[in-house]
This record gives structure tokens, sequence and C-alpha cells, in this order.
């Protein structure tokens, strides 16, 4: 085109591919809105708004991939766009039977909220009442959860024909963790087995919650309630359908969802091997730095719970120390006590606890135990070559030598993700201050954790009892930005901020 | 006997060098020029040809030979040679020269069938440790998925008499889960009967666990290789098996390479030396890293040139103890007149292992040496052996001796009170003449 080629610069980037791939994939997302359809009828619920949503995102799924010419050239750049754009549709499609049927998320930031903290497992709720809203709604919320636990691409990969375009690609961007783990020679059967154990550990955790609710052991545990909390605890989302979290159920109940988060927190590709007796997985590195820190963590809280009386020594102060370290630690976001209300010291060791996260592979977000344990040894090796300058150190992951490359990798992504939670905080600081809203700045530093992190509650008015619901719009829409990215591991989004992405 | 050699360079030379005397040699190499001189110095056939190529080997008459020596600078070509041979001419014992060291261990796991390996650098990494003073542990043979190995041991000429050397086996300390399979004193063998003993200078054969195998190395160094503070200069091949091989006589190694990607390399797989990139020339690193304190130090740079210059340098800046590795074998001389400790080319070194197989087998490579003295058996027990049920102290002591029981999955290293049970599987080292005996009792 001689005439605008002065104007326009040419595009590096396949943006039709990527959106033909994109809508591919989200025309299959209207399949999901038949499990809140039939739970739907069961109940008596209306119905409706899950049709519509599933007709409304298959539509817009086909009309995408109408619209625009499928090329076979998805390759490494597209991957960082048709990840990013997927999971931001998929969050829009979520919200659509909120916007059609719920009162309390009418508002579309509201509903887009809420989706996006369903989609990215991080578990913050707009919703001030959650007992008026119906049993179908509350399900499919949980089922946004887990359908973004083990990843909504990572599950196309592996049941959808004719995707194996850039597989490589999409995996790595959307699995947890610095270097993708391949359980078989092809991205299809890794896709596969991880969403065959993930499927297998909700399942054992329904009847495991179900077997308590007929046992008598807790009267509570219906059904309805193990579904929805077994959907939420594994991909270490934390929407629970009480309100009070899950501070109402009996002390066995809170054990086992503290057992299976902190499972949800472990790699998956490690518990696949254990389970089919495959190497020393308990000699695992970062298994053994993550029980470390939940160690850690519940010990502290438990000393400072007891030294400020907030529970007598016992069983409780225990279980309540467990439960919170390891909600916390895995970013789940469950409470069995309203955290909020405890000490400066027992909050500040919880927000601490957010920005260590789970273990890479997991469900689990934040920054991963192995981030934590690769810079740890990385500034070791710094501190060695001052001393021996010629010194050449490899740095080793349980005796395999890690690449420089993926070194810096993380080392960038720990300085992006502290420099994104730090403008996060002070973004909501100052929303907060210009809103009148009742925010400290610590109560807003936590906020932008819980949300980076894919926590889910925060402190103050945002703690695991209270709502998101203060928030002003401004504040709403940073803290979409911050699941989004925290969810993506910040790089695929963040490159596409970058001129060098887009250039030929 | 009639020998097949291929490979005319160094190794091959030296070869024919100490074998021409006595034995009918053929040797084969691609190069025309240095089969002219071999040709016209010694009383040997030669042929040009690839050692590889089948038609070559038979119009070298493998198939009358009685030992074929593959020692070409090529692992490839005299691991096929290898195999070529042992199919070409079943009974000739075949030796292949190798300088990767995994060949050595695929070799040792039996998978790769020949009847013996050299590897150039583990040979003169081993002639290092035994300079250093380290006892030199060989591991022959593993059995059991590497839960029974059987490990030849130098014991260094100068070693002073102690609990287990000089005593009666009887009375002498021995680890735990360790047998002593056999004495060799002089090119003799002796049985370990209670009242022999181990002397300094003999080679000692033992079957063990890993564990126990450490240990003997442990008192056949005399308890001194902790203490050792060793620098390697040059990370070639050479230098990483040195720098492995007195790792694991748990020496405490540096290493340092002046190539960035190659420091990196070696210190990828060697994870227990500390690897340096540095010419380690310079007067600042020197004595930043405190060069000048180590033991000893081995120079296996490229160069004879380079080695020397730093060896020289060095021991001005106080090392006690400087090894050399060398190119040219004129080189030996030089280096000795110079002040080096010890020149040791890997050539002659390999050379000289496999001359040494090929005169005797039987000292260097007890297990391997088929239909003659000794032979290791890998058997499991019948039922009705009637070896079943008594103790083993009341075995009678002959020249055979069980070294090690396998039951279930377990390795027993028996004493006198244990009893062998059916099915167990038996590793047994025996004299070949009583070795049908043994078969038939078990």
């Amino acid at each position: 085109m001689p005439g605008t080629a002065g104007r326009r610069v040419r595009l590096g980037v396949d943006v039709g591919g990527s959106l033909n791939l994109v809508g591919r994939l989200v025309k299959y997302l209207s399949v999901a809105f038949l499990f809140p359809v039939a739970v739907g009828l069961g109940y008596g619920d209306p119905v409706w708004p899950f049709l519509a949503a599933s007709a409304i995102t298959l539509a817009f799924g086909l009309a995408l991939e109408r619209a625009t010419s499928g090329g076979e050239t998805i390759g490494v750049r597209e991957g960082f766009l048709v990840v990013t754009l997927t999971w931001g549709l998929a969050a829009l499609a979520a919200s659509i039977p909120y916007m059609l049927d719920e009162a309390q998320l009418a508002n579309p930031l509201d509903a887009y909220f809420e989706a996006m903290s369903g989609m990215t497992t991080t578990g913050a709720s707009v919703l001030v009442d959650i007992p008026a809203v119906d049993r179908a709604m509350l399900l499919w919320r949980a089922l946004t959860q887990w359908l973004g636990g083990m990843g909504i691409i990572v599950l196309g990969l592996a049941v959808l024909p004719r995707l194996r375009v850039g597989g490589r690609q999409l995996l790595e961007s959307e699995l947890p963790g610095p270097e993708y783990e391949p359980l078989a020679t092809s991205i299809r059967e890794t896709a596969r087995r991880l969403w065959l154990l993930y499927i297998g550990l909700t399942a054992l955790l329904f009847l495991v919650l179900c077997a308590l609710g007929w046992t008598g052991v807790d009267e509570l545990m219906s059904p309805y309630q193990a579904i929805a909390h077994a959907f939420t605890t594994l991909p270490t989302g934390g929407f629970s359908p009480q309100t009070r979290s899950v501070e109402p159920f009996a002390g066995a109940t809170q054990w086992v969802l503290t057992a299976f988060m902190a499972l949800a927190g472990t790699n998956f590709a490690l518990q696949y091997r254990a389970l089919r007796r495959r190497g020393r997985p308990l000699h695992d590195e970062e298994l053994r730095l993550y029980v470390a820190f939940l160690l850690i963590g519940t010990l502290l809280l438990f000393l400072e719970l007891l030294r400020a009386d907030v529970f007598q020594a016992g069983e409780a102060a225990v279980r309540h120390a467990a439960f919170q370290a390891v909600s916390i630690m895995t970013t789940t976001g469950y409470a069995s006590a309203d955290f909020a209300q405890w000490t400066g010291l027992a909050t500040f060791a919880l927000v601490a606890l957010m920005l260590i996260g789970g273990s890479a592979g997991s469900t689990g977000g934040s920054v991963k135990v192995v981030r934590h344990l690769l810079i740890g040894k990385l500034l070791l090796r710094e501190l060695d070559q001052t001393v021996h300058r010629e010194a050449v150190v490899p740095v080793r992951l349980n005796g395999r030598v890690v690449e420089e490359r993926t070194l810096r990798a993380i080392l960038a992504f720990g300085v992006i993700y502290v420099g994104l939670f730090i403008v996060g905080a002070f973004v909501l600081a100052i929303e907060g201050a210009r809103a009148g809203l009742e925010l400290t700045p610590f109560e807003a530093i936590a906020a932008s954790a819980a949300t980076l992190g894919n926590v889910g509650p925060a402190l103050g008015f945002a703690g695991p009892m209270g709502s998101f619901e203060p928030f002003s719009p401004l504040a709403k829409g940073v803290m979409i930005l911050l699941m989004w990215a925290g969810r993506l591991e910040i790089i695929p989004l963040a490159v596409l901020f970058t001129r060098r992405y887009w250039r030929a | 006997m009639r020998i097949l050699v291929i490979g005319a360079g160094q190794v091959g030379t030296t070869i024919v060098e100490a074998l021409h005397a006595d034995h009918s040699l053929v040797v084969v190499d691609t190069d025309p020029d240095r089969l002219g001189v071999l040709a016209y110095r010694y009383d040997i056939m030669t042929l040009e040809g690839n050692g590889a190529s089948r038609r070559v080997l038979r119009e070298a008459g493998i198939v009358d030979c009685d030992l074929v020596i593959a020692c070409t600078s090529r692992d490839e070509v005299n691991i096929v040679c290898g195999i070529l041979a042992e199919k070409l001419a079943p009974k000739a014992r075949t030796i292949v020269r190798t300088r990767n060291v995994e060949y050595l261990e695929v070799w040792l796991e039996r998978q790769l069938d020949v009847d013996f390996v050299v590897s150039s650098e583990l040979e003169t990494a081993n002639a290092i440790a035994r300079v250093i003073g380290l006892p030199a542990a060989r591991q022959t043979e593993v059995f059991a998925e590497g839960q029974v190995l059987m490990v030849e041991f130098d014991v260094a000429p100068g070693m002073s008499v102690g609990e287990t050397v000089g005593r009666e086996l009887r009375e002498a300390v021995i680890p735990p889960d360790s047998k002593v399979a056999s004495i060799i004193r002089g090119g003799r063998v002796l049985v370990p009967r209670g009242d022999a003993s181990i002397q300094p200078g003999d080679r000692v054969i033992v079957i063990c666990s890993p564990d126990a195998a450490r240990a003997w190395g442990h008192i056949l160094s005399g308890g001194r290789s902790r203490a050792a503070d060793v620098v390697v200069f040059g990370g070639g091949a050479t230098g990483v098996a040195v720098a492995g091989v007195l790792l694991e006589q748990g020496a405490r190694v540096r290493l340092v390479e002046s190539d960035a990607d190659r420091a990196r390399v070696v210190a990828e797989e060697l994870p227990g030396v500390r690897v340096f990139h540095a010419t380690g020339l310079e007067a600042d690193f020197i004595e930043r890293e405190r060069i000048g304190g180590a033991e000893a130090a081995i120079f296996t740079m490229r160069s004879d040139e380079r080695n020397l210059y730093a060896a020289t340098l060095l021991k001005l800046r106080g090392v006690r103890f400087t090894i050399a590795i060398v190119d040219d074998p004129a080189s030996v001389e030089v280096f000795e007149r110079a002040g080096v400790d010890v020149a040791v080319n890997p050539r002659i070194v390999t050379a000289e292992e496999i001359v040494r197989f090929a005169h005797d087998p039987r000292i260097r490579q007890l297990s391997m040496v088929e239909g003659d003295r000794f032979e290791i058996l890998d058997i499991v027990v019948r039922a009705d052996s009637e070896l079943l049920g008594k103790p083993f102290r009341d075995l009678p002591m002959t020249g055979s001796l069980i070294g090690a029981i396998i039951r279930g999955e377990q390795a027993i290293f028996p004493h006198g009170e244990d009893m062998l049970q059916p099915g167990d599987r038996a590793i047994i080292f025996t004299e070949s003449a009583r070795m049908h005996q043994v078969e038939r009792v078990l």
C-alpha cells in the first residue's frame, strides 16, 4: 500500500491468527454454562441467564473465528497475546450471568471484578449479601475458580482438537512457575494428566467432605456445600458460599480443607510422579522449603495468637493458625476466623505470607516458592563471587543446573512483581483517600498483595468477612488488572505494553 | 600370541614396542606414514585401512587372532572395532581404548560386550591419584544393581603397617559389609585365609558394599585423604577425570580453566569441584585464592609449554607438589629436569595398562578372565543344595569364597553365623578349577 506505507508500521504479530485462536477457545467456554443450568434445574433456580450467556459466548466466539483467518503461524510471540486475551474474554463471558440476573452485580464493573476474581482464583468478592444469591449462581462462581485453577488453556490443550499450534508457548504462559515440566512426550498428554489429577483430587475432597456431612461430624456440610468447597479449594480459589467463609464448619472440616489447600499449593507434576512412584518427591528442594514456610507461618501465627489472647492454648489455636497460614500462603483465601480483627503483628505475618505463594506447577498464585528459593541461591552466589571473583558457580535446583537465562527471568519477575505490588498499593491508598474510604495504608498494601497474588480477602473492610464493594470504580479497575497480571505471572501481559513486542 | 592392534598413534606405538619381541603383531591404521615408521623399526605386519571396517579386519586376519587391541584416538572407531571383533573372532580377547569415561561405565555395567575397556583419562587420573598418595580404587565389577562392588585397591608401597595392613586377616580391622577376595603380591595370587595379611605394595581385591568401598579407600590412604587440597589447572577431558577421581577419594579439589564456556561446562559436570575462570597465572588470583597453600597442583592444560611454565611458577609460589601431564614423550625428561615433581604421559599410561592386560590378564582384571584361573560367579542357590542351613563358619575354606548374597532385593555380606537359603543369589569368587564343584554343591 504505497499511500499509507509512510504512516503504518508493519506489525510483527499475527493479530488475526491470534484472535482466531482466541475465538476458537472462547467458543468452547459456552459448554461450561451447562453445569449451572443443570444445577438450576435441580434446585428450581432460574436457568435463563446461563443459557443466554452460553449463547452469547458461542456466538461471540464463532463470530471472532469467522471474522479472522486462522493462520498456522501461532508462534511464540502470538502466544502472549492469545493467553492474555483469552483470560480477559473468559472473565467477560463468566460475568454475563452476573450482569443478567444478580442485583448485587448489576454494575458491569462489579460483575467483571467478580468474574475476574473467579477465573484468576483470587476469591475477592464484591458481594455484600451472599445468602441472597441463588445456588446456581454461587456454584457458577465456584466453577469459574475451578476452571481457572488448572487453567482454561491447559484444559483446551487437553481436550480440544487441533489446538497444537504453539501449544508449548501457551502452556508456559499459563502454568504457574518459571519452567514447564513435561509429564509426557506430548503437550496434549501432559495437559491431560494434569487435568486428570486435578479432577481426581477434587472428587476426593468432595467425597471426604460429603462423608463428614453424612457421618454427622459436620451438620452443616451438605453435598451442595461439599461441591462448592471442592471446586474452590483445589484451585486455591477461596469463594465460599458462606457469608463467614468456612468459620461455621466443624474443626474436622477445617483440618481437611487445610490438608487439601496445602496439597493444591504443591507442584502437580511432583504429585503425579509421586503417584507413579517415580523419583524421590520428598527430596524436592522446593517442596521442602514450601513445607518449611508453612510450618514457620503456622508457628508464628500460633505464638502471636496466644500472646495476644485471641485464642486459648489448645486445638483451636493450632487449627486457626495452621488454617490461616496455609490458606493465605497457598493464596486460597478461606478464613476460619476473621483474621482482619487479629493483632497487627498477626496480620503483618499474613501479608508476608501472601508474598510467598504456592509452588511452581501448582494452582497457587503469587511469587511461588521456587522463585524465592532460586533468588536466595542467586544472592548467595553473588556474595560468594564478591570474594572469589573468578569462581564459576552454576545454580542448581534438585541437582540440575538452572540456566542463567532462567535465573535472569526469575530475578526480573521478582523485581516487576514487587514493583507492581508497590504501585498497586500506592494507587489503592491514594484512591481510597480520594474516595473517602476507611482504608489505612497497610490495608491498601494488603489489598494490593491479595489481588496481585490471587489470594482474595485483604484486611479492613475488604477482610475475609467483608467485601470489596466499597472500593471506587478506579480502584476496582486497578485490582482487576492486578488479578489478571498475577494469574498470568505478569510477563505475558506486560510484554503487550512494550513497543518491541508489536514491531516486526 | 597373535595380536591385532588398531591404531598406530602414541598408544599403539608404545604397545608395539612392548609386545613385538614376544608376539606376532598386525597393526592397522589409516595413515600409511605412521605405519611406515613402525614397519621399519619393528618386525610386524602392517595394513592400511579403517579399523571399523569388517573387510579390513578380515583382511588383517582377525579370525586367527588371540587378542585385539583397538586404540585409535577415536572412541567410536574403537568400539565398533571391538564389537566386530567379538563377532568375527569369538575366541579372541578384545581391548578397547576410550577417552570417554561414560563408555567405561557402560562396559562395567556389562552393556558393552568387550573384554576390557581402558580410558586414557581415567588411567591418567588413577596414576595421578596414586602419585599423590590417595589410593586408586578401581571399580572393576558391579553386581546386584550396584549394591555389591568388586573393587581393586593398590596399597601404597610406603604405607605404614597398622590395624588393617600388615596384620593377619583374622585379627585385622576390616570395614563391615566387605570381604577380602584376593591379595595379589608380585604377580602371585594369594587365597586370603585367616593367616594371610595385606602388605604394603599389594593389590587387594575386595567384594563389598559401596559404603565399605569408601571405608577401604579411607583405610588404605592412611586416613590422609580428607586433608588433601589439590588444584587442577585445565578443564579438558583429562583435567575433569583427574578432578573427578580426586574428589571421589575425598580430596578438596579446585579447578582453574581459562575458557569461560568450558569453565561453565566443568562446573556443571562436577558439582563438588570449585571451578575458577582464570588463567591461574595472575599473581593477584594466586594470592587471593591462596593457591600457594595447596598441597598439590596438577597441570592438564593442552600445551606442554604452558604446563611447564605454570608448574614452575606455582612451585615458586609455594605449592609443595607439582604433577604435569605431558603430550610429547620427550617432555617427561624436560619437566623432571625443570623441577616438576612428576610428569605423566597419558598415552604411555594407557599403553602400559593395555600391555599389562595383554601380558597377564589375571593380575589386572580378575573377573574378566574367562577360562583362566579365577571366575566370578553369580548363581542362584538351588533348593536342594547341600550347603543350605549350615552357618558360614562351618563351610570348608577352599579356593572359593562367597562374597555376598542377594536375598530379595537386599545385599548381605555374610558373617560366620549367617546361612544360605534357597533362592539366594550368591556372588562367588572362585578358582576356575573349582568352578564346576561350586556349581554342583550350590
